[in-house]
């Protein structure tokens, strides 16, 4: 079967599958939830229900549901239009999840830029605790207060207990020790707005749409160089071309399309010639890139490359949090390197040690966070590489002032906010 | 060990059969290879993982190097260090490239270098070369964080050990890590100094040069020093120590973990008030009163003579004071010789601790295991006996109630913990304790009076005594010491510094320090602790002239601590050796003890309106600390502690200038909210409570 | 209310009142303006916490301010997306206007100016925080209009 929009669809009658939820047993409910195969859409994929299952519902200490709403990746912008426009879709979800784990304390994390949605989500609490659907059920909405590494499930854990968001060691996994060390399930906001329609379809009826290996509805944001940018919510498995051509209208102004980052900015690119991909984990994660938040950002022939990976750097600088050694030195270091490569003082062997820079990065982070800034610079090098090296030939940029992103400036070159010492890179 | 409790697993391809539990650092180590760390050190809490040097390939696992020191160790697991696995060697090389990304190349004016975790691992691990051509990140540098201790933000590697030590370990929250990434640095609330009672130990966590003594700053390079272990002497817990002495001169403390003991942490007196053995002022000759209040310097010779003649004139009629700051040794010649020699059996000690507690004896590590703590003290446990103060937080860290008074109902396995020597035993028997601990106010109360006693019988003569001696400047500094000295003809004083003499004493002999002396004494668990002389002091050990005097009175005494000890260790020590108490002393077996026990009077609290007032001797007070410039700062400043529902009560608020009075006197001083403080009890440091009343008014 | 009962109400909400920490530093500086020393003095007594530790938490978070800034806030997202869209442009025009560089605040304490990192409204660039309410696609024609509405304000 089919299925259209179920994140962006209009409102039926509201809270109708809490009480079907609740006729379930936790055990049951998170076997329908495993066999809908649900995958997480917050970025890692991993499957909804499985995540459930492995909440250690035996221990003493409380149980507790976290929506994960800080969506901060660059290029990401639909879990705020589904707090926005549905956000009794999201709390419905919550009581569905929270009762799957026997939890009675859900939190929503939602990063502090988001004032406006997070009037209406509070509002939205509020006339639904009204209603007296919570039950025993607690809700509370947790504003950050800017920092995209509070995305991360652990660092967002920290940062909901009063700390500095950073990153834990995982083991353990927060299923086992998370919120205040208890068991706890973190999952993002469309993944917990799409269980409402689990319960309504069924998860057999579920699990035969989109793909079979990801079965539903995702919104892709898409943004950059298109004619339409915006959220789309497909079946998974939707081709690439069709999301870029035929929903947001193709690429304006007659230019070319040049790279498509397919996840939001911490993934891999993608040329021209692989568009055809299926929007779905597998088939993206066999072109060495990642499904990611679902948000593509669409690079036309305008932009300079290395332009493109120094702003880049430099946001995955700024958001390093600092605890590990590779992210917190390696982000900066690439940065000195893109920038005497954009400023042409560099030599051929000054973009072979920013690809081992890289590699000296990947993998060996706390999170993921280190290898985000490094898949998408990795892979400019790798498919623009003769662009990189044009910069060493040339003596400068070979777009000479021409590129989309020239003399961008981000936050790290002008800052006031940490005034104590906010390195210059 | 039962399998059940063990696992076994390979580490570049050795075999070990571990403790379930343990991590993969340990394991490897058990294995007798190393893992390289620099954040992780176990005793700061759980392992965070930051710094990527302990990267090794681990089976079953993803298919990239994991963090070793955030792994347990499980059967089947296969380990792979950068011995055995390229992916691991090049994980840790990486790692080290981008420490030295940032690292200043100062080393060799840098004070750790030479024993320098971070220079060892390059040399073992790191890159041979720099791939790194920019500009470092540059800091002030050094900048003082307090007058102790001095951080350069450039050396610094982010290990957040010295942070996790203020939040996790002394709780006092002062030290932490400000802004994000690579503009992250070590700091203290704005120029406020880090003014907390174990900040020292952070110097001894860094694994660089980051943070640095003042005192140490430039002394010495580590192929000039000697580590000389001993214990320290400055309070009843026995902290074991190394002191780093260089041409005879100490120049530093380091912890030398005894992990029933002190964990390896210090109280910043015991790590920096060693200066005061080079204070101006110490006393180096004997000395003869010449005026109320000037002496003159006298030789060994005449100095002796005149004791001599002096005690022959005195005979039995002498009373004296000993401080509880001498070794067992020390006590025990000086016993030998009055109470043998002149049957002089008169004497003030210091408070004994009853028998009855020897059936609670247990390791202070014990504290950290305990269900529960009740803490039975008015004066702050921090101040008597610092560690204790650690153990307390580390069991509350564990999940242990800590109870300031009394429980109603019955806690298995629960730890007593008391400033009063009668409640504690009477306390530790009624609630059936698994452990008590008495906190005595000096270093070896116990060790002297054992001495004293052991040393001869005898009963006091009566009358007025013709001849005090009084033992130390601990002893001088005591009011009821004096107001005795006061009805005796003669005075003589023994050492070190001669303000504490004056006007005291007609005769001073000139006394070694604890860092200058070979004996033992016994901390406040009872264990047997070995002190060495790190370096030689101004003066001859006071054993060596007791020895000499004794011999004129045909006393026996020897002038060699090992040979006085196994005499003492006879009489009344079970005939332990000297080598027992030497390097990790163990704690003698509890004893049982049929004594009868008199039920404590009941804790008085204040009537009416006001609060009891604690006047506590503070723990940067004292000779020592008096003498050491780099402490003052430590030193209170008119502040009075207040609990949380009492300052409410009063509409006072932490910092608030309090005016403090009982009957007749006032007092202005400043507020501090304390949390564990009984209400209804207040306190106050014993200068600033001179002339206040056991019931004070205490308001805004 | 005074701060400190407001701050331990918020905390009630929370099964460990140090998860207080964040909203109880946005209300101390929706109350001074920024955060200065006192500010973490007050969040720390209000809390069982250091100001240290206040100050740490806050100089992680970009949106906590740790020096004075102007009476508004505008701010400019220059990541990928925007940049693409052409936010250097609109970056420019709020420099020409207000006569500051991005980070500084205007002579008369008005206005701060800086740009930002992803706001999340991707699709609709550029995107233009003034005070934490967005303004879409904004243009660099449309940079007059918005800072005449904010001095007006
Ligand atoms: C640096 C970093 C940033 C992240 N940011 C987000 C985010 O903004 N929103 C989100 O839902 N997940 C984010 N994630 C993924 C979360 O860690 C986690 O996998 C996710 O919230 C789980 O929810 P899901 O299973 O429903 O996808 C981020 C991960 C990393 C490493
Ligand atoms: S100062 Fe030393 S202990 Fe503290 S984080 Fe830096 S390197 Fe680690
Ligand atoms: S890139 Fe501008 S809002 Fe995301």
């Amino acid at each position: 079967m089919a299925l259209k929009e179920v994140l962006l669809a209009p409102e039926g009658e509201r809270y109708a599958q809490v009480a079907k939820a609740r006729a379930m047993t936790p055990d049951a409910l998170i076997a329908e939830l495993q066999a809908a195969n649900l995958r997480g859409r917050g970025g890692a994929g991993f499957p909804m229900g499985r995540k459930a299952s492995l909440i250690d519902r035996g221990s003493a200490k409380p149980k507790y549901l976290v929506v994960n709403a800080d969506e901060s990746e660059p290029g990401a912008f639909k879990d705020r239009q589904v707090m926005a426009e549905h956000p009794h879709r999201l709390i419905e979800g919550c009581l569905i999840a929270a009762h799957a784990i026997e939890a009675k304390d859900i939190f929503i994390y939602i990063r502090g830029e988001y004032l406006a949605v997070y009037e209406i989500l509070q509002a939205a609490v509020d006339d639904a605790r009204a209603t007296g659907i919570f039950g025993d059920v607690e809700v509370t909405v947790y504003r950050g207060a800017g920092a995209y590494i509070c995305g991360e499930e652990t660092a967002l854990l920290d940062s909901l207990e009063g700390r500095r968001g950073q990153p834990r060691p995982r083991p353990p996994f927060p299923p086992v020790q998370g919120l205040y060390n208890a068991p706890t399930q973190i999952n993002n906001v469309c993944t917990i707005a799409t269980v409402p329609t689990i319960l309504e379809l069924g998860a057999e009826e579920f699990a035969k749409t989109g793909v079979e290996s990801s079965p539903g509805t995702a919104i892709f944001s898409i943004s950059g160089n298109v004619v339409s940018p915006g959220n789309y919510e497909l079946e998974l498995g939707t081709p690439m071309r069709e999301l870029i051509y035929d929903h947001a209208g193709g690429i304006p102004d007659g230019r070319t399309l040049k790279a498509v980052i397919p996840g939001g900015s911490s993934v891999p690119a993608l040329t021209p010639d692989q568009i055809d991909v299926p929007l779905d984990y597998d088939s993206l994660a066999q072109l060495g890139t990642f499904f990611g938040a679902a948000s593509l950002i669409v690079v036309d022939d305008r932009c300079c490359m290395v332009q493109l990976a120094l702003r880049s750097t430099k946001f995955y600088m700024h958001e390093s949090c600092g605890k590990c050694t590779p992210c917190r030195e390696g982000t900066r270091w690439m940065v000195q390197l893109l920038e005497k490569i954009e400023a042409g003082d560099a030599e051929h062997s000054d973009i072979d040690l920013l690809r081992s820079v890289g590699d000296r990065i990947l993998g060996k982070s706390l999170c993921a966070l280190g290898d985000f800034a490094v898949y998408p610079v990795a892979s400019y090098i790798k498919h623009w590489g003769d662009e990189f090296a044009a910069h060493v030939e040339h003596g400068g940029c070979p777009f000479e002032g021409s590129s989309s992103l020239e003399g961008i400036v981000a936050p790290s070159d002008a800052h006031t906010h940490h005034p104590v010492a906010e390195v210059p890179a | 060990m039962s399998a059940a409790e063990t696992v076994t697993l390979t580490v570049d391809g050795v075999e070990v059969t571990v403790p379930k539990g343990i991590g993969l650092v340990e394991a490897a180590l058990q294995a007798g290879i190393e893992i390289p760390v620099f954040c992780y050190e176990p005793r700061l809490g759980p392992p965070v993982g930051a710094c990527r040097m302990c990267l090794c390939e681990v089976a079953p696992g993803p298919p990239k190097p994991q963090a070793a020191c955030t792994l347990t160790a499980a059967d089947g697991m296969v380990v792979k260090t950068a011995k055995t696995s390229a992916m691991a060697a090049e994980a840790q090389n990486a790692t080290l490239e981008f420490i030295l990304v940032n690292h200043p190349l100062d080393c060799p004016v840098c004070d750790k270098g030479g024993e320098c975790p971070l220079q060892d691992l390059t040399f073992r691990y790191g890159p041979g070369n720099t791939r790194m051509e920019f500009q470092k990140r540059t800091f002030e540098k050094p900048i003082p964080i307090s007058p102790t201790i001095a951080l350069d933000r450039e050396r610094c590697i982010l290990c957040y050990r010295c942070t996790r030590f203020s939040e996790s370990v002394a709780e006092d929250g002062q030290l932490v890590a400000v802004n994000r990434g690579a503009s992250s640095m070590i700091a203290t609330f704005e120029d406020e100094p880090y003014r907390a009672p174990f900040s020292g130990n952070v110097v001894e966590l860094c694994p660089v040069g980051a943070l640095t003594s003042t005192q140490y700053r430039f002394e010495a390079r580590p192929w000039e020093i000697q580590q000389v272990p001993t214990v320290c002497g400055l309070c009843p817990v026995g902290c074991n120590i190394s002191a780093t002495t260089r041409e005879g001169k100490v120049k530093r403390i380091l912890s030398r973990n005894h992990p029933e003991v002190d964990e390896g942490w210090l109280c910043d007196k015991g790590r920096f008030a060693y200066s005061h053995l080079r204070a101006d002022d110490r006393i180096e000759d004997p000395l003869r009163k010449v005026s109320a209040h000037r002496f003159e310097p006298l030789s060994w010779g005449d100095a002796l003579d005149e004791v001599e003649l002096l005690l022959r004139w005195a005979g039995s009629s002498i009373v004296t004071a000993l401080s509880g700051g001498e070794t067992v040794e020390q006590a025990y010649g000086l016993a030998k010789l009055l109470r043998e020699g002149l049957g002089a059996h008169a004497a003030v000690m210091p408070e004994p601790v009853p028998d009855a507690l020897d059936a609670f004896r247990a390791p202070l590590s014990a504290i950290r295991d305990a269900p529960a703590v009740v803490v039975l003290c008015d004066e702050p446990v921090v101040e008597r006996a610092p560690v204790v103060d650690l153990w307390i937080r580390a069991a509350r860290r564990n999940g242990a109630r800590v109870l300031t008074e009394i429980p109603e109902e019955r806690i298995d396995g629960v730890v007593l913990i008391s400033d009063d020597a009668d409640r504690c035993a009477w306390f530790a028997r009624d609630l059936g304790a698994a452990a008590a601990y008495y906190l005595p106010r000096t270093p070896n109360g116990r060790g002297v009076v054992d001495a004293w006693s052991a040393a001869s019988e005898g009963e006091p003569v009566d009358g007025e005594p013709k001849l005090m001696i009084v033992s130390r400047d601990l002893a001088a500094a005591d009011p009821s010491v004096r107001a005795l000295a006061e009805r005796a003809e003669k005075v003589i004083g023994i050492g070190m510094f001669e303000a504490s003499f004056r006007g005291l004493a007609d005769l001073v002999l000139p006394a070694t320090s604890y860092l200058e002396r070979d004996g033992t004494t016994v901390n406040l668990e009872g264990r047997l602790q070995r002190q060495r002389r790190t370096v030689v002091g101004p003066c001859p050990d006071e054993l060596a002239w007791i020895a000499k005097l004794a011999e004129r009175f045909g006393v026996a005494v020897s002038p060699y601590a090992s040979t006085t000890f196994e005499e003492v260790a006879g009489r009344c020590y079970g005939g332990i050796s000297f080598a027992d108490v030497s390097d990790q002393a163990s704690l003698p077996a509890r004893a049982e003890s049929a004594a009868e026990l008199a039920p404590p009077p009941s804790t008085r609290v204040a009537e009416g309106p006001g609060l009891r007032l604690v006047a506590y001797t503070p723990l940067f007070s004292g000779a020592a600390v008096e003498r050491t410039p780099e402490l003052a700062f430590l030193r209170p400043d008119g502040e009075i502690e207040l609990a949380a529902d009492d300052a409410r009560a009063r509409g006072i608020a932490n910092g608030d200038a309090v005016t403090v009075r009982s009957n007749g006197t006032s007092r202005a001083l400043r507020a501090r909210i304390v949390r564990d403080l009984a209400p209804g009890v207040t306190r106050i440091p014993r200068d600033d409570a001179e002339g206040l009343h056991e019931t004070v008014e205490v308001s805004k | 209310m005074n701060f400190a009962d407001e701050v331990r109400e918020i905390a009630k909400q929370y099964p460990d009142a140090r998860s207080a920490t964040l909203p109880a530093l946005r209300l101390a500086q929706e109350r001074h303006g920024w955060l200065p020393p006192d500010a973490f003095r007050e969040v720390a007594d209000a809390l069982g916490l250091t100001p240290a530790y206040c100050k740490a938490v806050a100089s992680f978070y970009d949106m906590y301010h740790l020096e004075p800034v102007g009476e508004h806030l505008v701010e400019v997202c220059t990541n990928l997306s925007c940049a693409l869209s052409g936010a250097q442009k609109v970056v420019d025009a709020f420099e020409s206007e207000l006569g500051v560089r991005a980070g500084e605040t205007t002579d008369d304490g008005d206005i701060t100016f800086r740009t930002v990192e992803c706001l999340g409204g991707c699709g609709y660039p550029t995107v233009v925080a003034v005070d934490n309410r967005y303004r879409q696609f904004v243009k660099p024609e449309d940079v007059p209009s918005i800072v005449e509405m904010v001095r007006g304000a």
